[in-house]
């Protein structure tokens, strides 16, 4: 295949795709059994510096684990595995996640494991353990992830953590100060993390207002998307939709990013703080860009058997999922656009196109994210040249996109991001149910640093 | 006797302050000698509406080992109660002298959780007094209610020794209890507390004792090192029993010899489990890892 990009059928084009629907619904044609969403727990994401200043990421995690456990029952069970993450770790936190366990209501002999793929973390979660339950190897999980911009790890600089070491293994008194004696000032400044890449040294921001000039996204179309993103979620938590999704934490009910006031006039108003320099004109602002913020989330899945013998409920099948990587350093695609090319495999993978999706999460990690990768799938020559179709890949329907509002209103703490998403679809296509005779149908993307994506398709159960 | 109502404190007291004026009430009684009468404060007092604050609440969590959770841990429910307590020990009619008071014994009734951002009344009073082998003892009991209810949530006796005091009208002690022999069992883990381990309890709790805080003071009350707050020791052994406790349990504590600091405190915590596997009691003990010597026990049961 001649094709200058990822074509949907994979490097090996030879995976055919499956039949979309049998009667027992998607995925049970490939697997063995089903892995289900019985429902979620997070704590209200804060903006940094806000009511989790002093709250370190195992705290947060603890807090979303003991209201998951509290809603379903949990106390004192042993759960087949707890997998979640953070992007921001400290590395006496090695063991987050196994610590955050023997810290809540769970049984102590429940295992636990930590993992780190930059904001696809916490769906990464999802999908791992999901394939473990239709694998027959646990038949109940946990996944989750939880960040903190505010308690944030500082780092001794690379010269005085040398020395450090170096000292360490020193054995006489003149070697000792021989060693101290390579000490320079500029050595004592400490390191503090920061959303660089470590391959080109953009931030993230400007990586995306590269992407966001390239796809020629106006102010205006960006504006909106952050507008719909807080009235949404607004509405959401005005309707109650949230009331079994959250337990409210440190004083903070509500996601403290929320604006439900804002007004397009307000958005407009903001100056641009990406791209500035670049040669197109500059669009991303702090209203049309999530911020930094502090925040845990947890997911409870289990096989159809397990969630039936404890009487819990079962919202969503974990249908399918698929990861992506674009090659972003020298710029043949955007840092963030891993996703355009991950969901048209995962949809051919299943038979599916966009039009059979009755809801898209699509992690807003700006505004100006989602608005080029939803430019790349209606364009002609993206689709012919980079996923090798024979024209654009197709139009996602916006009344069906984001409907209870996503990262830029509800705050982006990287890892936890995942699990938000999956709780919140799980419950939208529950409610949902069937759609024209088949269960309703949701896809997630997620972007990532290093330039990966992690999508996944959920089914209604 | 404890008949009326309490008397009610406009606000907190400062414990700094009362530490300060008991200094001062011990030198008056060395001047004036000892009341005549042996009796404890016929009141006790009530601090209406304390909000605890998060930030220290999160500090008393991370420094304890406890879940960073809205819910305060009955060592902190202690510590907010304290210096109502102590405003009572350190009434004009309160027959012993507060400085240099050992903790000998807490018991806490933790019947049901209280969140931060509950308003709480707190009361407290002193009861019981009455003869111990080296001195004179008596228990002081706090009982914090959510703002405006009948019944407290948590309640705690916290008993105390002025030892070498004995107060006319009160008789020895008669009996002593024989020290049962103790076998140090295998450590289920063991703490480092550095020099500066009663500074950072007496930063999250208030309790800023001269005993706990550095050599110097602890040497003029007549120690030899500054020692560890015991109530921190019991805090830590609540927090590594963990959620098995479950929302409401009963926490005792029985001190015995002082850590001084810095010091290597072994502890065992063993649990015990209905027919089933529910989960009933978790006892613990704590010694000194070199000379074996038990420092504390208690024990966390379901209430």
């Amino acid at each position: 295949m001649s094709v200058d990009g990822q074509s949907v059928t994979g490097p090996q084009g030879a995976v055919s795709p499956q039949p979309a629907f049998s009667q027992s619904g998607l995925g049970k044609a490939q697997t063995p059994r089903r892995a289900v969403v019985v429902g979620g727990n997070r704590i209200p994401f804060a903006r940094t510096g806000g009511a989790y200043t002093k709250s370190s990421n195992q705290d947060m995690l603890t807090a979303a684990l003991d209201g998951l456990i509290a809603r379903f029952g949990l106390q004192d069970e042993r759960i087949g595995e707890v997998a979640a993450g953070a992007v921001l770790k400290h590395s006496r936190d090695f063991n987050l996640t196994r610590e955050a366990v023997l810290g809540s209501a769970l049984s102590a002999e429940t295992p636990a494991y930590d993992l780190q793929q930059a904001c696809a973390t916490g769906l990464e979660t999802v999908l791992g353990l999901a394939n473990k339950i239709k694998l027959g190897q646990i038949e109940s999980a946990i996944a989750g992830g939880v960040d903190s911009a505010s308690d944030a790890p500082i780092a001794v600089s690379e010269g005085l953590r040398e020395v450090l070491l170096d000292l360490n293994r020193a054995k006489t008194l003149p070697q000792r100060l021989r060693i101290l004696a390579r000490l320079r000032p500029k050595d004592l400044a400490p390191d503090a993390p920061n959303t660089g890449e470590p391959r080109t040294g953009l931030s993230m921001g400007e990586h995306q207002a590269v992407t966001t000039g390239q796809w020629k996204i106006s102010r205006e179309a960006q504006d909106e998307v952050a507008y719909n993103s807080h009235r949404n979620l607004a509405a959401a938590y005005d309707a109650g939709f949230f009331d079994d999704l959250l337990t409210p934490y440190r004083g903070l009910t509500r996601d403290s990013n929320l604006r439900a006031d804002t007004t397009l006039e307000k958005l407009a108003s903001l100056k641009p703080v990406f791209g500035r320099n670049l040669g197109s004109e500059a669009t991303m602002t702090a209203g049309n860009s999530t911020p930094l913020t502090d925040g845990a989330s947890t997911v409870l899945l289990a096989s159809e058997e397990w969630a039936d013998q404890h009487d819990l409920p079962k919202l969503a099948a974990v249908v399918d999922g698929e990861s992506a990587a674009v090659d972003f350093v020298h710029g043949k695609d955007g840092l963030l656009m891993a996703p355009a090319f991950a969901v048209p495999r995962l949809l051919a993978r299943n038979g599916l196109t966009l039009d059979d999706i009755d809801y898209f999460e699509i992690h807003e990690a700006f505004a100006g994210t989602v608005l080029s990768t939803l430019a790349a799938w209606e364009d002609e020559e993206f689709g012919r040249t980079r996923l090798g179709l024979d024209g654009a890949f197709g139009k996602v329907d916006r009344t069906r996109l984001n409907v209870n509002g996503s990262s830029l209103a509800a705050g982006h703490p990287f890892a936890a991001t995942g699990g938000r998403i999956v709780a919140t679809l799980a419950k939208m296509l529950h409610e949902k149910g069937q759609v024209d005779g088949r269960p309703a149908l949701g896809l997630i993307s997620v972007c990532a640093a290093g330039g990966q994506g992690v999508v996944a398709l959920l089914e209604a159960q | 006797m404890n008949t009326g109502q309490p008397i009610i404190l406009g606000e907190m007291p400062s414990l700094s302050k009362l530490y300060v004026n008991a200094a001062a009430g011990a030198a008056r009684r060395r001047i004036l000698g000892s009341p005549a009468e042996a009796a404890l404060p016929p009141v006790g007092h009530e601090v209406r509406a304390v909000l605890a604050d998060v930030a220290n609440l999160t500090a008393y969590q991370h420094l304890v080992g406890e879940t960073a959770s809205d819910v305060l841990p009955a060592g902190f429910i202690h510590a907010l109660a304290f210096p109502v307590a102590i405003s009572v020990m350190n009434r004009d009619d309160f027959p012993l002298p507060l400085l240099g008071m050992i903790h000998l014994r807490n018991v806490v009734e933790h019947r049901s959780p209280a969140l931060f951002t509950e308003p709480l009344d707190i009361t407290a009073r002193a009861e019981n007094l009455r003869a111990h082998r080296s001195g004179t003892q008596l228990d002081v009991i706090a009982e914090v209610r959510g703002s405006g209810e009948d019944t407290a949530r948590w309640r705690g006796v916290s008993t105390y020794l002025a030892k070498g005091v004995f107060l006319p009208g009160i008789d020895k002690a008669s009996a002593t209890v024989e020290e049962e022999e103790f076998t140090a069992p295998d450590p289920t883990a063991v703490w480092q507390l550095g020099v500066d381990a009663g500074r950072a309890y007496a930063a999250v709790s208030g309790d800023f004792n001269p005993i706990h805080l550095s050599v110097l003071s602890a040497k003029a009350l007549g120690l030899r090192r500054s020692i560890a707050h015991g109530m921190y020791l019991a805090s830590r052994a609540l927090a590594d029993v963990g959620a098995a406790k479950g929302e409401s349990f009963r926490w005792d504590v029985n001190f015995a010899a002082p850590v001084f600091l810095p010091a290597r405190v072994a502890l065992d915590i063993s649990t015990i489990q209905a027919e089933g596997g529910a989960w009933l009691r978790s006892d613990y003990v704590a010694w000194n890892p070199r000379s074996g010597r038990k420092h504390f026990t208690g024990s966390v049961t379901v209430l």
